[in-house]
């Protein structure tokens, strides 16, 4: 097999995985070759539109286990590969130097037992690192189930080392993944976490979870994130719409992945980390968010007794809440009212978006227009018909 | 008068000419190199004498930043930007930045956001072709100045080895020679770009195109990531356009 049909089929299997991020580490280039940037660099985008920033491969899809949602699963007939620890090298080294990556991204199907895969895993990166001299950004993933001296060998290798979760709950990982046990994730999670330092996995841990192939709500999924950030102290929880590549009862029969689902999910997240807000304030009676509107402004929506608020009084953690307000919007404003009173203008010039805000605030006590507009309905219609104006702009690019 | 201030091109020299038309008093309609100036019938060009100015003193790295990039940017206005923003930051020291009413200030947060922005995005989207197993070799077009910030960045990434980076648009290239990288023009230099090797780039395609997912196609995000104008100069995307 050449190289070439190799990186199509380990390519082709790693895909699925959402992480791409290469932000976290302050890696310098004591090596030979290649450094990490804090923030993180895309190379390229893909044809889906995601970031491309790592050599994301597999070592290989040959797979013990037989997970239903799996391309790599064992019972499914598709084309196996197996790179040699070299190859990736060589790959990683030659993509690097010509600027193609940021790093590599090594995860690998469980070949004979876990422990013997994390050896083949170390074993490449331990080569990457000391023979090949590359100090460029490398996350590796972490078998599950594989023993915790060996998680710590890799940890001490890489930038991030993470284990995915794969499905939100525990009885939809036994009956989709049912050789992988919870308890399994949960250690290796465990151990990352411990283990965490400037010398051991120092961008930290991440997970990922598949929206969409179970009937978990979208409430259970953000309360299994919350958990998960605060027990296991991880960077990020990504979330992968579900995408039908096997025919399986236990499946659920759809042909288009549920990507409004999983954005709605990521902007949850953000409010969740970035903005203080708590899963039980994201949701009213309904367990799973609304798709018109994003979870900010439904949760402003549900509590419009609360708005408008004045630009120029309220404290920075009550302007995070207006929908169309970030932080960088939020700091903007602090900083700028200590010196001047800000009016609609003044926003507008610095850089605010005002598509939502403007329905949800003063600037010294004047409203955009009539206060009989702050209304769910007037409001909820002007937001969808500015989305629809935008679509049908973008036809014209 | 309507003095229209002309300098020689350079970061330094428009520093130094600004301090003169502060401590002289002078409010120019204009500061344009002189190399640009087409000469006009209502404007009076005026390029200051003023070997013995000192640098204009700004203490504030952050302040220091941002000017620099607002003159390295390709904005056609950037040296009034520039006069205006220090003519307030001497007014308003370092509260300069809180001051998002004043058009000079927002102006030169918006344009040095788009250079630092730009320099950011080349970091990921240069590439570069092995000329004769010897050196790496890239061509980037910039709408911006951005080869130093640029080179600062490489100097780093690949301190062991030989690279050249060419701005086509401004026909300068970065010369990196294992320890310092040196910015000249391109007519200075003759390269043979011939003899490359194409096993690696052909390999790139392949992953390229294998790690898009179909059912998640989205090309309009793709593009919006990673503007067309950078496309001419990235091996995977030259079967696009």
């Amino acid at each position: 097999m050449t190289l070439e049909e190799k990186l199509k089929i380990l390519a082709d299997s790693a895909k699925y995985d959402a992480s791409c991020s290469s932000s976290g580490s302050t890696r310098k280039n004591t090596g030979c070759i290649g450094n990490a940037a804090i923030n993180g660099i895309c190379h390229s985008f893909a044809s889906d539109g995601r970031c491309i920033s790592l050599l994301k491969i597999l070592m290989t899809n040959a797979c013990i286990y037989d997970c239903k949602y799996c391309i790599n699963r064992r019972s499914n007939n598709v084309p196996r590969a197996i790179f040699t620890p070299e190859e990736i090298c060589e790959i990683t080294i030659n993509f690097y130097k010509r600027n193609y990556i940021e790093g590599l991204f090594l995860s690998s199907a469980i070949i004979k037992s876990p422990d013997y895969t994390m050896e083949r895993l170390i074993e490449t990166i331990y080569l990457l690192r000391y023979k090949y001299k590359f100090n460029g950004y490398i996350h590796a993933k972490a078998i599950p189930g594989a023993s915790p001296y060996l998680i710590k060998k890799l940890g001490s290798l890489v930038d991030r080392l993470s284990t995915n979760i794969e499905l939100p709950t525990d009885t939809s990982l036994k009956m989709l993944a049912p050789d992988k046990k919870t308890k399994d994730i949960n250690n290796s999670m465990i151990t990352i976490r411990n283990n965490i330092s400037k010398t051991f996995a120092p961008a930290g841990s991440s997970t990922q979870m598949i929206i969409g192939a179970t009937k978990d709500s979208d409430k259970d999924i953000l309360e299994k994130s919350a958990n998960m950030y605060k027990y296991f102290h991880l960077k990020r929880v990504f979330f992968s719409a579900y995408i039908p590549v096997n025919q399986d009862k236990m499946l659920p029969s759809i042909s288009i992945p549920p990507l409004k689902r999983e954005n709605r999910l990521y902007q949850a997240d953000w409010l969740l980390r970035f903005y203080k807000f708590s899963v039980d304030e994201l949701f009213d009676n309904n367990n799973n968010f609304n798709y018109l509107v994003d979870p900010k402004t439904d949760w402003a929506l549900r509590h419009l007794e609360e708005f408008p608020k004045e630009i120029n009084k309220v404290s920075f953690n009550e302007l995070i809440r207006i929908p169309g307000i970030g932080i960088t919007s939020a700091k903007k404003i602090v900083s700028a009212r200590k010196v001047f009173k800000i009016e609609f203008k003044d926003l507008k010039n610095m850089g605010v978006s005002l598509k939502r805000a403007k329905y949800f605030i003063t600037c010294n006590n004047k409203y955009f227009n009539n206060l009989s507009y702050l209304n769910k309905e007037f409001i909820t219609i002007n937001l969808l018909n500015d989305n629809i104006k935008e679509r049908q702009l973008s036809l014209f690019d | 008068m309507n003095y229209i201030i002309l300098y020689d091109g350079s970061f330094n020299n428009l520093l130094i000419t600004i301090k003169y038309l502060f401590t002289n008093n002078i409010k120019p309609i204009n500061i344009v190199k002189e190399d640009n100036f087409k000469g006009s019938l209502t404007e009076y060009p005026f390029k200051p004498e003023i070997s013995e100015f000192d640098k204009l003193n700004i203490l504030d790295k952050n302040i220091f930043k941002i000017i620099y990039y607002v003159y390295l940017s390709n904005n056609i206005n950037k040296e009034l930007v520039i006069y205006f923003f220090l003519l307030n930051y001497y007014v308003y020291k370092s509260d300069i930045l809180k001051h998002r009413n004043l058009k000079c200030v927002n102006m030169a947060l918006a344009i040095s956001h788009k250079v630092s922005r730009e320099a950011h995005l080349l970091k990921g989207f240069t590439r570069f072709k092995l000329i004769n197993n010897e050196y790496l070799y890239a061509k980037i077009k910039p709408d911006n100045d951005i080869l130093e910030l640029l080179s600062m960045h490489f100097a780093k990434r690949l301190k062991n080895e030989y690279w050249i980076i060419e701005d086509e648009g401004r026909k300068i290239v970065s010369i990196y020679n294992k320890d310092k990288f040196f910015i000249i023009d391109r007519c200075d230099i003759k390269l043979n770009l011939d003899n490359t090797d194409n096993v690696w780039e052909d390999l790139w395609i392949v992953f390229f195109k294998t790690i898009g997912i179909k059912s998640r196609e989205n090309k309009r995000c793709q593009m919006s990531f990673m503007p067309k104008k950078y496309w001419q100069n990235m091996i995977e995307m030259e079967s696009e356009l």
